[in-house]
């Protein structure tokens, strides 16, 4: 099957193409350089193509997103649609049903998702789900931050037993990447505790947050993984907590790459770039946290922008989710995953008027707009922690859009002028720029860059045409039009085939599973599996034979290979 | 005026969703406009005419439209959801989720409602003259925030949860309660003529008044002495204090 797309304007910033006539072949899924004569033509008429988008941070499948589900009927009645004779039913706004996330991405031309966090003891129930998300690729990033044997084998200094523990980690959730979240805080927070800082010992296991950091991006190293180790900072939700972030991104520097990317994603910085002591004197500290990005080479951030409305905010920091049901007054899901990590839930509805959140509300922005290289800034709303993820082309609409900014921030709390940046910040983001934060510069942070986020001979026919011509459409002024053409694609192709046309689905194959393969010594693995036996043996409340998810639960797997020693790819 | 009479064409077994029998759905329609309005039977969509025979007299803005039903309305489900003004009489029972999120005019039944009548309403009136199943004036699954403003006053006795969740507005049961009425409670004001038990739990706003007998109080609330209320007094409590509630529960 032979396809060319004619006549768009292309924004491929990897290949260095700037909104340029050029034709795009694709034959077998994949683009390539040239295609016979008989191949499909779609005339995209002189509009916006874009390489399929890639998503690097959301919560899209997994025991979270389910209890978000299961806590909030309120929002399943939400979002309703039935089914047509191409889709299936679809519910709700911030947690919606599986159906709905894979053609909700799709319609905005978004063709590969990764889910930001499974504990390696859920990770059965994120496959299940991402089996179930139509059309669009995803892999899901495995909890480690908190895990006993990590902290175990952190205390012991034994890299080769943590690099093995990660490895076999990896196996058993079927995960793409190391997530980190509060580390040391998901264990202290089964005492109803946590860490306040780097240098927090955590009781029973005798290391600090900073050690577990710089470990795990040790061992990530160590073992080549595609992706970098992806922190979810100490201290999040904290006035203050800049600082704790500045300082989680200068241990960066004690890890040297083993690929070209960071050493260290540092996730929904709009939580973690917080100054002030409290909720009185809460301010904007973005514009430290950008400039930091500005200065170093070996971090990424992702945005977590906040949206208006209704939100669910779920995390595998428990104690954070504690404190926010308490401060909300709103319902509290909790959860305890035994060996490895807590979560919580908890519904929150951002309004205008409350000063903390329009201001949280800028820091999104500052930081999107502050930070000079948008390969260091990557768009998300931390779905749904800081709004769903419906909500993107309003933030490219926002970031494009200076009037549209200037317009929203008149009907802010006043707190938005004496403490963020953002009514004095000009800058205007172009059409190369928004495709590097959701294309290009997500794929490269995800180490997926050789087939993904670009649209080069070689990566998979991915591919987005949107409804606007950009040399007739001024961003700033008609940014209304921006919104709706990067909500409703004209085309998506996924892998070589229309999934979406004038904003409708078409078709709805399955997407793949991306999970990594990473390889250690044998000895190493037996070593650290003795200790692992030990603790299914002690504290466990399943067995070690039920804990590896099987293959039957990935059945369109891409298995991405890594690894400590050169393995045959057969 | 426009006045639109509705009595059921048959017994209905299975559950019906109207909520197009509303004076905002029908003011200034024909009688073949308001028959071919949708309905559904359980998971078969059909039309108000093919359940109901309705006759309609004049013709007239929301505001001077009357809605009247006689006869067996009990599984009839959503009647006046969402209305605006008008007024509604019902000579018969209904089925649940009578005038939910209505914000003004009028309801009235003679019978009885089954369970979320006036559900997160923003106003109007809602007066029951018979009995209420679960959830009077409360919110649906999930919500946070049930009946947030107008008035329902219901002459017999209520099951439980009366008022769950209420945010505002005002409910006056004549009769007696089921368990827990004001669960969860952030505003607004329940009256309690008859008995009830354990009410008011996880209150953090809004009053509850209770005249009859209270079978059991929940241990969440603390006693601040007696005050008299219109001459009357009444133990006064705060609580719960357990969520560091502001809620007022006055028990004779
Ligand atoms: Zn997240």
């Amino acid at each position: 099957m032979e396809l060319i797309i004619k006549n768009g304007a292309v924004y491929d910033p990897v290949n260095g193409i700037n909104g340029d006539k050029t034709d795009i072949s694709v034959r077998s899924g994949k683009i390539v350089d040239k295609v016979s004569a008989n191949a499909t033509v779609i005339d995209a008429g002189g509009r916006l193509v874009m390489a399929g988008g890639v998503d690097a941070h959301s919560h899209i499948a997994g025991a979270k997103v389910n209890v978000g589900r299961i806590m909030r009927p309120e929002d399943t009645r939400s979002g309703i649609k039935p089914r047509t004779k191409i889709t299936r039913p679809c519910t709700g706004y911030t947690v919606p049903n599986v159906y709905a996330m894979g053609y909700r991405y799709a319609q905005m031309g978004y063709t590969t998702v990764f889910e930001a966090a499974q504990a390696i003891m859920k990770a059965r129930h994120t496959h299940e789900e991402l089996e179930e998300i139509p059309i669009i690729d995803k892999g899901a990033l495995t909890l480690f931050g908190s895990n006993w044997p990590t902290m175990d084998f952190v205390r012991e200094k034994d890299m080769d037993k943590l690099a093995a523990y990660v490895a076999w980690g990896l196996l058993a959730s079927r995960g793409f990447g190391v997530k980190c979240v509060n580390p040391g805080g998901g264990e202290m927070w089964g005492f109803g505790k946590n860490v306040s800082g780097l240098d927090d010992v955590v009781p029973n296991f005798d290391v600090t947050p900073r050690e577990i950091i710089v470990s795990l991006m040790k061992a990530n190293e160590m073992l080549g993984l595609p992706h970098s180790v992806h922190l979810h900072c100490n201290n999040l939700g904290k006035p203050g907590n800049y600082k704790t972030t500045l300082a989680s991104m200068e241990l960066a520097n004690q890890v040297k790459a083993s690929k070209d990317r960071q050493v260290l994603h540092v996730t929904h910085l709009t939580f973690n770039s917080w100054g002030g002591t409290n909720w009185g004197d809460f301010e904007s500290k973005a514009d430290e946290v950008a400039n930091y990005l500005n200065n170093n080479d070996n971090v990424t951030g992702d945005m977590g922008q906040l949206v208006w409305g209704s939100a669910t905010t779920m995390t595998a920091d428990g104690p954070v989710q504690y404190a926010n049901a308490k401060l909300l007054h709103a319902k509290w899901g909790n959860g305890d995953v035994e060996l490895e990590d807590a979560s919580g839930v908890v519904p929150i509805y951002y309004v205008k008027q409350i000063s903390v959140h329009a201001i949280m509300w800028a820091i999104g922005l500052e930081l999107a707009l502050l930070t000079k290289d948008p390969y260091k800034m990557l768009l998300t709303t931390d779905h749904p922690n800081g709004g769903p993820f419906v909500n993107y082309p309003e933030v490219i609409a926002l970031l494009m859009s200076n009037k549209k900014r200037q317009e929203e921030i008149k009907t802010l709390h006043e707190a938005v002028h004496a403490r963020t940046k953002i009514p004095g910040i000009e800058r205007e983001l172009d059409f190369s720029e928004i495709a590097i934060m959701t294309r290009a510069g997500t794929a490269k942070v995800l180490g997926l860059l050789d087939t993904k986020g670009h649209l080069g001979a070689g990566a998979d026919a991915d591919i987005s045409i949107y409804d606007i011509k950009p040399d007739q459409i001024d961003p700033s002024v008609e940014h209304a039009k921006i919104k709706s053409a990067f909500s409703s694609a004209a085309y998506v192709i996924k892998g070589g085939q229309v999934v979406v046309k004038d904003g409708q689905i078409t078709a709805t194959p399955p997407g793949r599973t991306y999970w990594v393969d990473a390889s250690v010594p044998g000895q190493h693995t037996s070593e650290m599996m003795k200790d692992i036996v030990k603790k299914f043996k002690n504290y466990y409340s399943m067995q070690l034979a039920n804990y590896m998810v099987q293959d039957e639960y990935v059945t369109h797997a891409q298995v991405v290979k890594a690894g400590a020693i050169p393995v045959e790819v057969s | 005026m426009q006045t639109i009479t509705i009595k059921p064409k048959k017994e209905m077994k299975i559950s019906v969703e109207a909520e197009n029998i509303c004076p905002d759905k029908f003011a200034g329609k024909t009688e073949k406009e308001i028959q071919s309005l949708e309905a559904w039977v359980g998971n078969q969509k059909t039309t108000l005419g093919e359940l109901f025979s309705i006759i309609v007299e004049g013709s007239a803005p929301a505001a001077d439209t009357k809605i009247l039903m006689e006869g067996d309305f009990s599984r009839v489900k959503r009647i006046g959801e969402g209305m605006t003004c008008g007024l509604v009489i019902i000579n018969g029972n209904v089925d649940m989720h009578l005038g939910n999120k209505m914000s003004g005019g009028n309801i009235s039944v003679k019978g009885n409602v089954d369970s979320w009548a006036g559900r997160e309403m923003k106003g109007g009136e809602l007066i029951i003259e018979g009995n209420a199943g679960y959830y009077l004036g409360s919110g649906y699954r999930g919500e946070t925030c049930g009946m947030r403003g107008g008035k329902i006053t219901l002459l017999g006795n209520a099951l439980d949860f009366v008022g769950e969740h209420m945010c505002g507005g005002e409910i006056i049961v004549k009769g007696n309660t089921g368990i827990l009425p004001g669960l969860s409670n952030n505003g607004g004001k329940i009256v309690i003529e008859g008995n009830t038990s354990r009410p008011g739990s996880e209150m953090s706003k809004g009053t509850i008044i209770i005249n009859g007998i209270v079978d059991e109080m929940m241990p969440v609330f603390k006693f601040e002495g007696n005050e008299d209320l219109d001459g009357v007094t009444y133990k006064k409590y705060t609580g719960d204090v357990i969520s560091n509630g502001k809620g007022l529960l006055y028990v004779k």
